[in-house]
Parts: C-alpha cells; sequence; structure tokens
C-alpha cells in the first residue's frame, strides 16, 4: 500500500467530491448567448424550456423536489443555479477542494429530450455556459463535460473542441440503450483516450421512464422508490459490456467512473463475470486476463448514495473485501440523497478512507 | 515402516487400440483413468475426475481453442491438445495437466503412461 501520498489527518480529510449538479438560473435562456441565433429563434419559437426533473407524474418525487429545499441560493433560483452559494454551501462548509461538477439537464437534453441536431447545439451552449459562468467563479470547481450522445461523431468532435480545458476532468457520457461495450461508442472513447479524460456515467434522469436512455431490467417501475432502487441496473450491465465486448484492449488508457449507481453489486457481480470467463472465455478471447483485473485497472465507482445495513459494520466488511482503490467520493449535492464526508465512511481505516475521499479520485480524473 | 507409496505399473491394452484425439477410460484400483494420444504420439493418462468439481473430464472435447487475441480478432489454436471439461467448461492443457490462461490454474492429476511391447502401461 502506499501511504506516502496519504495526509497525516486524523479528523479532516482532504476531499475530491466526484459529484456535484449545477443548473441554470434562467432556464434554457442561460445558454442561448452561446449558440447561433437560428437556433435561438427555433427554441423561442418552440417555447422550449429545461425542467428540473424530466419525469412523468408516477416517478416525481414523493416530497415534490430532487433538488433539496435548505440548498436554494438566498438570491433566488433553484438548488444548485448560484455557483457563488454552492462554493459557500458545499465547498467551504465540508472543507472540498475539488467538486467535479456534472450537469444532468444537459445530460437528459442529450440521452432523450432534445433531438440528435437540437443536442448537439445545446451541449456545447451549456459547457460553454458552465466553462464561462462557473468555473471563472473558483478553480476548485471542476467539470465533467457533456458530449450529445446521440451522434458520436459530434461527441468526439466536442471533446476535441474543449477537453484540453484545464479545469475539464472528464467526459460525462448520457448513456443510450446501448450498453458501453458497443462499437457505438468507439468514437467517443478514441477522443477521450487521445485528451486523457476519463469517461464519466450517471444517470441522466429519463432513465427507465422514456425510450432512448437505458430502462431497468424485466419491466416498468411502479413507482419513484421502485425505480430509484434499480437504477443500479445499468452499471451492472454497463461493467458487464464494457469488459466482455475488450474496450480495455482495444482502448488500453481508457477510464470509466460510474457514479451514483451505488457499488456493493460489484462483488458479486465480479465473482460472477470471472467464473463465467474461466469457464468460456474462448468465446470472447480478446478478454486476456480475468474481468477483476480490468475493472480494478479501469474502472472506479462513486461511493453516494452510500448503502446502509443496519448494522454499520457490515458496510465496513464489504468494503474491505472489496479493496479500497476502486471507490471514489461523492455527495450529489444539491440532491435529497446526498452524503456529506463528516457523516461518510467512519467506520473504515483512517488511510484507505483518505483513499476514497481523495486519492482514487484524483489518480482519476485528470487533476494535474 | 517408511511411508513410501509403491507405483506399480498396469496394462491398459494394445497400443493401436489409443487414437489420437479420443480417451479410452479404464478403472484400475476403483479409480476411472482416461488415456489418450497427442498428435505427437505421446501419451496422456488422466484421472477422469475434474479439479473443479468432480465431472468425468474425460468425457470432454478434446480439441484446440481461440488463444488471447485482439478485439475482432479470432485466432485458433492448440489443435488437440485442450481438454475441455463436459460440466463447466474449464479447458486443460494436455500436454502439462494446467488449466488454460488462469494466474493459479487447477491441475489435472496425470500419471505416466507409455508403451511398452505394443501395449500401452500406466503407472498408477
Amino acid at each position: 500500500m502506499d501511504t506516502a501520498a496519504v495526509p497525516r489527518q486524523a479528523t479532516q480529510f482532504k476531499v475530491i467530491d466526484c459529484d456535484v449538479h449545477p443548473y441554470v438560473k434562467d432556464g434554457l435562456k442561460s445558454v442561448f448567448p452561446y449558440m447561433p441565433e437560428a437556433w435561438v429563434q427555433r427554441f423561442m419559437r418552440k417555447r422550449a424550456n429545461v425542467s428540473q426533473e424530466a419525469r412523468s407524474l408516477k416517478y416525481l418525487h414523493p416530497n415534490g423536489a430532487v433538488n433539496r429545499d435548505d440548498a436554494r441560493p438566498p438570491c433566488g433560483g433553484v438548488s444548485g443555479s448560484d455557483p457563488h452559494y454552492l462554493v459557500q454551501d458545499l465547498l467551504e462548509k465540508n472543507k472540498i477542494e475539488h467538486a467535479v461538477l456534472n450537469c444532468l439537464q444537459t445530460g437528459s437534453l442529450c440521452s432523450t429530450l432534445a433531438s440528435t441536431d437540437e443536442s448537439i447545439v445545446l451541449c456545447s451552449a451549456f459547457n460553454d455556459f458552465l466553462i464561462n459562468e462557473w468555473l471563472t467563479v473558483d478553480n476548485r470547481l471542476k467539470f465533467a463535460m457533456s458530449v450529445p450522445s446521440q451522434d458520436p461523431q459530434a461527441s468526439a468532435a466536442e471533446i476535441r473542441r474543449i477537453g484540453k480545458h484545464s479545469q475539464i476532468v472528464a467526459v460525462s457520457l448520457p448513456l443510450l440503450n446501448i450498453l458501453m461495450g458497443n462499437r457505438y461508442w468507439w468514437p467517443i472513447y478514441e477522443a477521450a483516450q487521445e485528451v486523457d479524460l476519463p469517461i464519466l456515467v450517471h444517470v441522466t434522469g429519463p432513465d427507465s421512464i422514456f425510450y432512448g436512455p437505458p430502462i431497468s431490467a424485466g419491466g416498468i417501475p411502479d413507482s419513484y422508490v421502485e425505480r430509484y432502487v434499480t437504477l443500479n441496473q445499468a452499471g451492472e450491465s454497463s461493467v458487464n459490456s464494457l469488459v466482455f465486448s475488450g474496450i480495455f484492449e482495444k482502448f488500453p488508457r481508457l477510464k470509466v467512473i460510474f457514479v451514483e449507481y451505488g457499488f456493493l453489486w460489484l462483488l458479486p457481480l465480479l465473482w460472477r463475470m470471472d467464473r463465467t470467463w474461466r469457464q468460456l472465455r474462448h468465446e470472447v478471447p480478446w478478454v486476456k486476463k480475468s474481468p477483476v483485473e480490468y475493472v480494478h485497472q479501469h474502472i472506479r465507482f462513486s461511493t453516494q448514495p452510500i448503502d446502509e445495513p443496519r448494522d454499520p459494520k457490515d458496510l465496513d466488511k464489504l468494503i474491505e473485501i472489496m479493496g479500497y482503490d476502486q471507490l471514489c467520493f461523492s455527495t450529489d449535492y444539491p440532491h435529497w440523497d446526498n452524503d456529506m464526508p463528516g457523516q461518510s465512511l467512519r467506520g473504515l481505516p483512517s488511510a484507505e478512507r483518505q483513499k476514497i475521499f481523495w486519492n482514487n479520485a484524483y489518480t482519476t480524473f485528470r487533476m494535474a | 515402516m517408511a511411508n513410501v507409496r509403491e507405483k506399480k505399473e498396469v496394462s491398459v491394452g494394445k497400443a493401436a487400440d489409443f487414437a489420437v484425439g479420443q480417451f479410452k477410460i479404464v478403472e484400475i484400483d476403483g479409480r476411472e483413468i482416461g488415456i489418450t494420444r497427442l498428435k505427437s504420439g505421446e501419451l496422456r493418462a488422466v484421472r477422469n475426475h475434474c479439479p473443479h468439481k468432480g465431472a468425468p473430464v474425460c468425457k470432454g472435447i478434446v480439441g484446440g481453442t481461440w488463444l488471447p487475441c485482439g478485439p475482432g480478432e479470432m485466432v485458433y489454436g492448440r489443435d488437440g491438445e485442450v481438454l475441455v471439461c463436459p460440466w463447466h467448461g474449464f479447458e486443460f492443457d494436455l500436454l502439462t495437466g494446467s488449466e488454460l490462461f488462469q494466474d493459479k490454474p487447477l491441475k489435472l492429476l496425470m500419471y505416466a503412461a507409455t508403451e511398452r511391447d505394443g501395449e500401452v502401461v500406466v503407472s498408477v
């Protein structure tokens, strides 16, 4: 174990937060300055706007909002729409040194809600809006730039257009109902690898609700609760697909971080993948080593929402079995189910906790 | 008395009856042993009991396998040198007895088998 890079702080850890959600303050109008006039006119004529939650009735949050009411900026607007307040309310209060912004409004438009052409224009506009109006506020704000995933070539072009920005640390890829090992995604992986950015995947909002993004296995859930519990399934399918399709042989420097998919499911998944590879390896001969090794080398998982066994020691034990190199801490601010660093993973040994709060993310995102 | 296990040699049939790529299974002292001939002419005698979960491994496929290669490629090799367990598909190298492509391979239990005066003789 490399302990040299771990600061000796017993109670206060250095923290990278891998999952923070920015929102536009004035709806779609916020990004009009970042798109051609013809497109502004089109969206105005359509009376287009952007919502916080791309949901049908049965999946609306039972308490009214996914975003925390107590995180609303004092100057108005939805939670997460004021970068100055976010810095104060999240970073300062919790001593977070880097926060990775991931815009789900862009993600849901790109995966599902906008047409392919609309999504290409909107994605660049949202990216430029966040670069100009958020990243300039504080250098601690980092950015997982979005890509218009309905068009892999346009996505690769967007990565090459802005991917070298020093505060961009990942490519946020809005998933479609096409598994991540599919060749459809190759242009995006190639471009991301070219600029040393990891691929970050996160539920974008319309998942399991509309045709387009990944859907839950077995059928359509009947409530917010049911849907929420099943959202990890696309994570499992994606890990499986990435490994057995040989993506990490094709793109040997590619890294992927699964954000907000949970992580405890990884243990039985890896055992099953390893056993099946041992049995039928020759069907996928490009998988040259155990799937467990590919996952440890190329894939990370964010912690939130941390599962809560009734005996917290059970969680500590399962993480010990998984190994401490897989996990990266995340809050999911300003969402209702967020985890704050002071209350998270308190039963783990100090050096291992520091890995999860800092080291693993530092070596996964393009931080240097 | 010294704890030395004496090996005994057992004749299991005429050499001409052991074909390349096929197992002939015999029983010696209650143990099933499969004997086959490699393309090189060498013989292999294998305990008919998979080290994974006890399957009759000698009733599996004798053939080659698809070798580690790049994505989208397909390379067939080791023809006649690979035994595939009929239950869970574990692949064993008939040259060495080791499970293929594993850091910590399982091993087939193998016995010395030779040809003498037109007979195949197994040491057990």
